[in-house]
């Protein structure tokens, strides 16, 4: 089943690159001169993950322009070699089998998506490549060692996170007692999901209803009848794109608001914006604010990524933890590169586990299980039609606060 | 044992989802039976017709009652060129499975093209809106689409069988040589046809942009419990597309309430099998 | 009187085959025509050549003065030829009355009129074809043709395959056709005497040409014709 798309299938960002340069000032240095050093690496261009590919292309392209800017790789310019793995993982298997005996890449990146990630990790560890990713949701199928995650899960999110949530949900007042469960089948929220009602349920929060839908439902008028004649005080959704909205929405035809909600990996936009979004809760790893402004070079991306989407017409122009663990694997491939002075696989990935790495996401470490470092999932809440971190409290934005729905 | 309120709102709820599934089978069957014709594109023009009711909603401030006047026609003159390529190649039943496929892969593409592979989400007012009689709500938005759904399907029906258009095109989808040696000029027929199902795709799109989320993707997403519903209802006939689009809708929506909402997708293609291996004639 | 068929020096056939050569005749206004001969002589492929479903090789078609030779089945149809085929052809998915209203076109014969000539469908009208039984389904083949009011009919075998006493009822409806209502009409038969009380003239076929034309009351006065090209010895 071929989709047809010659001229999408292949793309290299190096001449993209040279003329952002004349536009945008931020980055003042020319490339550097020398041969390519190409990175190679597939995104969900077309299928039922484009959504999201839209987005990681656009923090790619910031990245590749930004290190072209500096000094490339040892002293070379960048090329990214982009391909459509159709949001299909025996696609990408073939991709990046492609990209590494055929089109011989000095590196790869890896893809958006446990899937399409766990087809190109096998590729990477047949060939010895280093591979970094930043959306695999469950860790503890990264069983390649040099395979690095860019975005900090830490290594149990299942344990850890559900325990931020609690955490947060016990500062209410009246505190939750209990909870409904509702989340999608597809893996990486089912894992967070099944987490969550064992968490909750160690902590004292009972669970009288835990919901599993199959992933691309399309009617959740009879599940919403069950949320709300389960009527918890408190709806946790493992959600994906606007399922989130399609749950809420059917609620409220039943006249029903669930009093404080969190969903997991809702499409950021379209919930900030719906009026059924205020003050629901979501996961994060940043927002566009202090503290996280401040960290080295996030503020220019942020801003490169806000004038990009516009562009390319996207409704939700404002970067986010998508966005930014794109930008987090540039930055580690970058520093390993840098740290390592070396384009070999085995070096960079040796240098990673011993050093530190700063990226958008803050210090970076590699030495745990499946090479993750420390947790850093946040919570951030829809303040009006915006997303505020709101917990941990150290890092929300200042004069921001958890408000209880 | 779940309530009987929450039963009755399932099965409110399923019926009225069904009145989607219902409204797009009803273009798809009426190709499939009378010209032979498996349209795959049928979906991806429903989605085209949804984006222009968004891009005119969200740009231009249309209210897609005022939209779906421009492009329930722009849809058929679409259907009409379509069936200028069925009619110019002389597309077969399998041929035109492999050519509307690649016209719904084109269309997704340009969709991308302009629209971005992002979700839409056309947000109105009216949107979550509910009549609540006794202890059931009744979401407005999917009881209007079921109401037009509902008047679609029994005007076609009224059509073919009533209309010696609709008679002609129904002798002629049994044996077109047949009806043509009676002077049934099946081309003009088969025009007229393939303008009204892509017609009807556009009616479908302007609900699909107002009750769901639009994506490229999310063209293939209605195709399996579509062509259930098209089989159940029998090929050609509209009533029986809108009944079965109803009782799928309602089985799915049952089994979420009763057993687990991952069940939803098993029950269109179990209702599937029960009822080819029962084969009940009630047509 | 203008011929309303006219035949000339046809030769068709199907692909690459001939099976009729040098075909010409002529049939008059409100004329009855028999066409007879032995199986695979070439009589239905006349028929469907006159409807339009053959290859034409050579020759000329001319209706109510006009060439239709090179016009489609539909074309004809509307020009006022209708068909009864030898497999009747009903559309077994229509209702009786509907089989007759699907092809309408405006003129005397309306589906009550078609009820007046074949009662037994009247009975049946809201039965679908597939449920009737074969004299049924010559009744509404016949009655279909007639809806479409043509000026002349074709019809293919009327009487083959059907039981005794629904043969008489088909053959008096085509005789009230022919002779009451002047109804121009080429019949194909194989039982010569079924059919030449209630037709003019009779031509009889052998493999692919016309090998005898007379009046059919000539035929049926001096019946050696019939036996020697048809092998008739009945009576």
């Amino acid at each position: 089943m071929s989709k047809g798309m010659g001229a999408w299938r292949r793309r290299t960002f190096l001449g993209g690159a040279l003329a952002g340069m004349v536009a945008a000032p931020a980055v003042l240095r020319a490339a550097p001169p020398g041969k390519p050093v190409r990175v190679g690496g597939t995104l969900s261009l077309t299928g039922f993950l484009a959504q999201t590919a839209a987005i990681h292309k656009i923090a790619a392209e910031i990245m590749v322009e930004e290190i072209n800017g500096r000094d490339g790789f040892l002293g070379r310019p960048i090329e990214y070699v982009l391909l459509d793995d159709q949001s299909k993982p025996d696609v990408a298997r073939s991709l990046y089998e492609k990209l590494i005996t055929v089109d011989k890449v000095d590196l790869i990146q890896g893809p958006y998506a446990t899937a399409p990630i766990l087809a190109a990790m096998g590729v990477a560890q047949r060939y010895g490549k280093i591979i970094i990713q930043s959306s695999m949701g469950i860790p503890k199928l990264q069983t390649y060692d040099m395979a690095f995650p860019a975005t900090p899960f830490g290594p149990e999110p299942d344990k850890s996170y559900p325990n931020v949530i609690l955490d947060a949900m016990a500062t209410l007042s009246p505190a939750p007692k209990s909870m409904v469960v509702l989340t999608s089948k597809f893996p990486s929220a089912q894992f967070m999901a099944q987490g969550m009602r064992t968490e909750a349920e160690k902590r004292g929060v009972k669970v009288p209803l835990f919901l599993e839908y199959e992933a691309g439902n399309r009617d959740f008028g009879a599940i919403a009848a069950r949320v709300k004649e389960a009527n918890a005080d408190f709806l946790w959704v493992g959600s994906l794109g606007l399922e989130s909205n399609q749950i809420l929405e059917a609620l409220r035809k039943l006249d029903y608001r669930p009093k404080n909600s969190f969903h997991l990996y809702p499409a950021p936009g379209p919930l900030a914006l719906s009026p059924d979004g205020n003050l629901v809760w979501s996961s994060t790893f940043l927002e566009p604010d202090e503290p996280f402004m401040s960290r080295p070079g996030m503020k220019r991306i942020a801003e490169h990524y806000k004038e990009r989407a516009t562009k390319a017409n996207l409704p939700y122009p404002i970067i986010d933890a998508q966005a930014a663990g794109m930008a987090a694997q540039w930055q580690i491939l970058e520093q390993g590169v840098n740290g390592a002075k070396s384009l070999e696989d085995k070096q960079i990935a040796a240098w990673l586990k011993k050093n530190v790495v700063t990226t958008v996401y803050g210090p970076t470490k590699f030495d745990g299980p499946y090479n993750h470092g420390a947790p850093a999932q946040l919570i951030r809440q829809v303040q009006n039609k915006e997303w505020k971190v709101v917990w941990p409290k150290d890092l929300a934005a200042p004069g921001v606060k958890l408000i209880n729905g | 044992m779940p309530s009987a309120t929450l039963l009755g709102q399932a099965l409110i709820s399923g019926v009225l989802a069904g009145g989607m599934y219902g409204l797009l089978a009803l273009g798809l069957s009426l190709s499939w039976g009378l010209l032979r014709l498996v349209n795959l594109s049928h979906f991806a023009l429903a989605f085209l017709a949804a984006y222009l009711t968004y891009e005119m909603g969200t740009t231009y401030h249309i209210d897609p009652w005022w939209s779906v006047l421009v492009i329930v026609p722009a849809m058929f003159v679409i259907g009409l060129l379509q069936h200028w390529v069925f009619d110019r190649f002389k597309v077969n039943e399998l041929a035109s499975l492999l050519i509307t496929f690649s016209f719904a892969v084109i269309l997704e593409v340009a969709i991308q093209l302009y629209w971005t592979a992002d979700y839409r989400r056309f947000e109105t007012h009216y949107s979550t809106l509910s009549i609540k009689v006794g202890a059931f709500y009744i979401p407005v938005l999917e009881l209007i689409l079921c109401l037009v759904a509902g008047v679609l399907a029994w005007g076609t029906w009224l059509w073919l069988r009533k209309t010696y258009v609709g008679k002609a095109l129904r002798a002629s989808a049994e044996d077109a040589e047949i009806a043509a040696a009676y002077g049934v000029d099946h081309k003009k027929l088969a025009y007229l046809l393939s303008g009204l199902g892509a017609a009807y795709a556009g009616v479908a799109g302007t609900f699909i942009a107002l009750i769901a989320t639009l994506a490229p993707a999310q063209i293939w997403a209605w195709l399996g419990v579509v062509f259930a519903v098209v089989i159940i209802g029998r090929l050609g006939n509209p009533l029986g597309a809108l009944f079965a689009g109803m009782l799928i809708g309602a089985s799915e929506s049952i089994a979420m309430a009763v057993l687990s909402p991952a069940w939803a997708p098993v029950v269109s293609f179990s209702v599937l099998i029960v009822l080819l291996l029962w084969d009940p004639d009630w047509s | 009187m203008a011929d309303l068929l006219t035949v000339q020096s046809l030769s068709a056939g199907y692909g690459r085959a001939v099976v009729l050569s040098d075909v010409t005749f002529a049939l008059g206004e409100g004329q009855a025509l028999a066409v007879l001969g032995r199986n695979g002589v070439g009589k239905t492929t006349l028929i469907d050549s006159l409807i339009g479903v053959t290859r034409r090789f050579a020759g000329s078609v001319r209706f109510s003065g006009k060439e239709i030779a090179t016009l489609s089945p539909e074309a004809r149809a509307q020009r006022g030829i209708g068909w009864v085929p030898q497999e009747r052809n009903v559309f077994r998915s229509l209702s009786v009355e509907e089989n007759l209203t699907a092809v309408a076109r405006p003129g005397p014969w309306t589906a009550d009129r078609v009820f007046g000539l074949f009662p037994r469908l009247a009975e049946r009208r809201h039965h679908a074809g597939s449920a009737l039984s074969g004299g049924e389904q010559q009744m509404l083949a016949i009655g279909r043709a007639l809806a479409t009011n043509p000026k002349l009919l074709l019809l293919d075998e009327p009487t083959e395959g059907l039981a005794p006493i629904i043969v008489q009822e088909v053959l008096a409806a085509i005789a009230r056709l022919l002779r009451e209502e002047g109804l121009a009409a080429i019949v194909v038969e194989q039982h010569a005497r079924k059919i030449l009380p209630i037709t003019d003239r009779a031509v009889i076929l052998e493999r692919g040409r016309i090998v005898h034309e007379s009046a059919s009351a000539a035929l049926l006065a001096d019946a050696t014709p019939l036996e020697r090209l048809l092998g008739v010895t009945e009576r």
